[in-house]
């Protein structure tokens, strides 16, 4: 039977865990979010650009019936189509770099496919997490391992900011650090290398630099809203959208080994 | 250009032509993705390997004879989701292959979908990937 004291019990709870869910997520509150988990991206590759390029394997057919067309599963980023209006902003400089890209892209060149020579993605482009993503959160440090070559970054919570010699040791992930702005967390990412791609094969200076805001829009919905700022490839910051579902069973809960060198000549 | 040089020419030609298919790896843009053709044949080799998995087969030249083809795939990650697994083709086993043909005209192509023999059908994507 409920009771006029219960419903009042049950409305005073109603309006009081809200309260004490924020309260608990507030800036420098004790507890933030804990994004730890396994992640697949949504829309890894973003829009479908052109005619074939729906991600996805095609549907089942009915038995003796046709099957549709195959599908393949990213954009052609060979640069044929010219540069996305999303895309970043590029200086006259760097056009001319990815001017020279696109032309033997088009001819079939995979030489500045990264990946294919088993480097890392790197930052900014590591964090579409094509094939999966692995975050590990403790109170100092968080962890994104990328199934995709078998990338990793480490951002560091702990207060500690990059010295002069991390500066000068410019590496794939860059180095990370970030803090908690209530359900939000904020990273900054410097000493990238220049050899890598900022998304498809836009090429960038080493004086970039990416700034993160990550948190969950929703139940295992993690969002990564990045800023690109690099003052010598980019007339303007160029801002991007990552989102990620949580995967919750085996077998999509699993990441998988890469081992990327295993397939190339020198190594069998 | 001397007749010798000639023949050295016509000598690698030859040796390029009838070489088997170099298994480097490639992105898409190698690929005439925009064409997905068919090929029926027989499993020689089904290398479960990163970054890319290769199937290589023989096809039917519809001469009654086969060529070998060496068709590229997704890496394993992916395709263990998309359901694929090291054991699912067999050597031996006829198989129809839909691939995008290489740009460069060599017998290299990159797998959009696999037909096994009993009508199961492998796709290169997990599904709503």
């Amino acid at each position: 039977m409920v009771t006029s004291r219960s419903v009042a019990t049950i409305m005073a709870l109603a309006i009081a865990l809200p309260v004490v869910l924020l309260a608990q997520s507030a800036p420098g509150g004790p507890t933030p979010p804990d994004f730890s988990g396994v992640y697949r991206p949504v829309n890894a590759f973003g829009p479908p650009a052109g005619r074939g390029a729906r991600a996805g394997g095609p549907p089942a057919p009915a038995p003796g019936q046709p099957l549709p067309p195959p599908t393949r599963t990213a954009p052609l980023s060979d640069g044929s189509q010219g540069r996305s209006p999303n895309a970043p902003l590029l200086t006259p400089e760097y056009l001319a770099k990815w001017q020279a890209m696109s032309k033997a892209r088009i001819a079939g060149s995979s030489d500045s496919d990264n990946t294919l020579k088993c480097l890392p993605p790197g930052m900014p482009a590591m964090m579409n997490m094509a094939y999966g993503m692995e975050v590990m959160q403790t109170k100092d440090k968080i962890t994104f391992f990328s199934e995709l070559n078998d990338a990793l970054r480490r951002v560091y919570l702990d207060g500690r900011t990059p010295t002069p010699a991390i500066l000068d040791d410019p590496t794939y992930a860059g180095y990370s650090t970030g803090h908690w702005e209530g359900d939000t967390l904020v990273i900054e990412t410097v000493a990238l290398r220049d050899n890598t791609y900022i998304e498809g094969f836009t090429p960038h200076s080493d004086r970039m630099t990416v700034t993160e805001r990550i948190r969950f829009i929703g139940p295992g919905l993690l969002e990564d809203r990045l800023t690109v700022t690099d003052p010598v490839a980019l007339v303007k910051p160029w801002e991007t959208v990552k989102t990620y579902r949580r995967a919750t069973s085996p077998p999509g809960d699993q990441l998988r080994e890469f081992a990327c060198a295993e397939g190339f000549e020198h190594a069998k | 250009m001397t007749s010798r040089t000639l023949a050295v020419v016509a000598v690698l030609v030859a040796l390029h032509l009838g070489a088997a298919p170099a298994l480097s790896h490639h992105s898409n843009v190698a690929f005439a993705v925009e064409t997905v053709l068919t090929a029926s044949g027989v499993v020689k080799e089904w290398r479960w390997v990163n970054p890319h998995t290769w199937l290589i087969m023989d096809v039917d030249d519809g001469k009654g004879g086969h060529v070998e083809w060496a068709m590229e795939g997704r890496a394993p990650g992916v395709l263990l989701r998309a359901g694929w697994s090291r054991s699912v083709l067999k050597v031996g086993e006829k198989v129809i292959v839909h691939y995008s043909p290489s740009k460069d005209g060599s017998k290299v192509g990159m797998i959009a979908r696999v037909t096994l023999a009993d009508g199961r059908v492998l796709p290169n994507a997990p599904p709503g990937d």
